[in-house]
């Protein structure tokens, strides 16, 4: 995506709201991931209408304090690196990077934007499972998933 | 499946465990007894004609060629599943595989793969991977007092609020990680009957020497890793995050790596009371 483009969330995602965060959640690759309150309210304003400034003079309004271009460009950094978006943004310029922290350090009224992810397990992955070594009767029992033929789980 | 129905089945039974139906047949009455402590606790009897999920347990005969390897084998829905010259690992296999096909599939709660104990009036959960010390934590939480819920699921119901899943802890006692059973009432303790609503998660992985030394988490960070230890969440996203969504609620969140259990569990009862403190004030 071009800066002057504007970015479009992903619509097929489940969202919850946690207070100023949110949790999305992404179907398509069993996904989860956590929105801090900027990169939240950068996401809720991707409507594929709103270009990087635009989002910037929204964000300043509704967050009551002053946010930047390059503090909203570092959020679509990260909604894109968690594929968010319906378009990939290209990364921030070290320099705007920077500049970016910098003023978010020095006025430090909003979060940096961050997106934190995991993966979703599988039932088999999430449930308690055997270690090396234990004596098993099924694959399922084994953490590797390998009930060896001398009925112990193996690697 | 039809070759396994035409097996001489000696007995049976049906049960309903968190609205899910799933039934265990065994071609030797005598083993019946053996299976009835490993379904999931809180089941009840079922006689519907139709279940979820069917459970086949061929029982090697004694009299069997001595030449041949004498194997007893289950079945789920006709698929094998374990065998084994031993009853008892295959028998821990139905114990396994029946606990996780409840976690999975039942409609009426969510379950996340976390250690459970309840503190005055509140649910403490430790929710982790296999090996990650949940037990060892939970152990060390009742011989202080705290009440039994489950050493493996934290099951959550449409309030937000944690079922008991009272099986018996699963304690490895050595470097083999060989399990034995210990009923909570064996080691002191009681078991938590009703259902009680979330005081704290706290998010801990085992690391010799480590000192514990948590860091808070906030309802959105806490709830993400709720979700990576949800059994259904890949099935049932929307319910999932529905019921974390209302659990966080009033919860208290931290995420660490701890040392000795003797030393974070003092330290995670603390928790809870000085969250009570701040509430109350």
């Amino acid at each position: 995506m071009k800066e002057r483009e504007c970015p479009q969330a992903r619509v097929d995602c489940l969202t919850r709201k946690f207070g100023d965060e949110v949790l999305v959640y992404d179907q398509e690759r069993n996904v989860g991931h956590c929105l801090n309150s900027t990169a939240a309210a950068a996401w809720k304003l991707c409507d594929g209408k709103n270009s990087a400034s635009d989002l910037a003079k929204v964000m300043t309004r509704e967050l009551s304090t002053p946010v930047d271009e390059p503090v909203v460009m570092l959020a679509l950094e990260e909604l894109s690196k968690a594929r968010l978006l319906v378009e990939e943004v290209r990364p921030v310029r070290r320099t705007s990077r920077r500049n970016a922290i910098r003023t978010l350090g020095i006025a430090s009224a909003i979060a940096l934007p961050i997106v934190t992810s995991l993966v979703a397990p599988t039932p088999a992955r999430a449930a308690s499972c055997f270690a090396n070594g234990k004596p098993c009767a099924s694959n399922a029992q084994c953490c590797s998933g390998k009930c060896g033929t001398g009925g112990h789980c193996n690697s | 499946m039809k070759k396994l129905d035409r097996l001489g089945w000696a007995a049976g039974i049906g049960m309903r465990a968190f609205g899910v139906e799933a039934g265990v047949r065994v071609t030797a009455a005598g083993i019946l007894p053996k299976v009835l402590p490993l379904l999931p606790p809180g089941w009840k009897t079922s006689h519907k004609s139709t279940v979820q999920r069917l459970y086949s347990l061929v029982v090697a005969k004694a009299g069997q060629d001595h030449r041949l390897r004498r194997l007893h084998i289950l079945y789920a829905d006709g698929e094998r599943i374990a065998r084994n010259t031993e009853l008892d690992p295959v028998l821990a296999a139905l114990e396994t595989d029946l606990h996780r096909y409840v976690a999975e599939t039942s409609p009426d709660m969510t379950f996340l793969h976390a250690g459970v104990v309840g503190w005055q009036g509140r649910a403490i959960l430790l929710p982790g991977r296999s090996l990650s010390g949940k037990t060892t934590l939970v152990r060390e939480l009742l011989s202080r007092g705290a009440t039994y819920y489950s050493d493996e699921f934290a099951v959550v119901d449409d309030f937000g609020n944690i079922h008991p899943f009272t099986r018996p802890l699963g304690i490895r006692e050595d470097s083999t990680f060989a399990q034995t059973k210990y009923a909570a009432a064996t080691l002191g303790a009681t078991s938590g009957t009703k259902p009680l609503p979330v005081g704290a998660a706290v998010i801990c992985k085992y690391k010799a020497g480590a000192c514990w030394n948590p860091a808070p988490l906030s309802h959105g960070a806490g709830a993400l890793e709720l979700m990576a230890n949800s059994i259904a969440v890949r099935n049932r996203p929307q319910d999932t995050l529905r019921r974390i969504q209302k659990l966080v609620k009033g919860a208290v969140f931290v995420k660490g790596t701890r040392g000795e259990a003797s030393e974070s569990a003092e330290s995670i009862l603390h928790l809870l009371d000085s969250s009570d403190r701040q509430e109350q004030a």
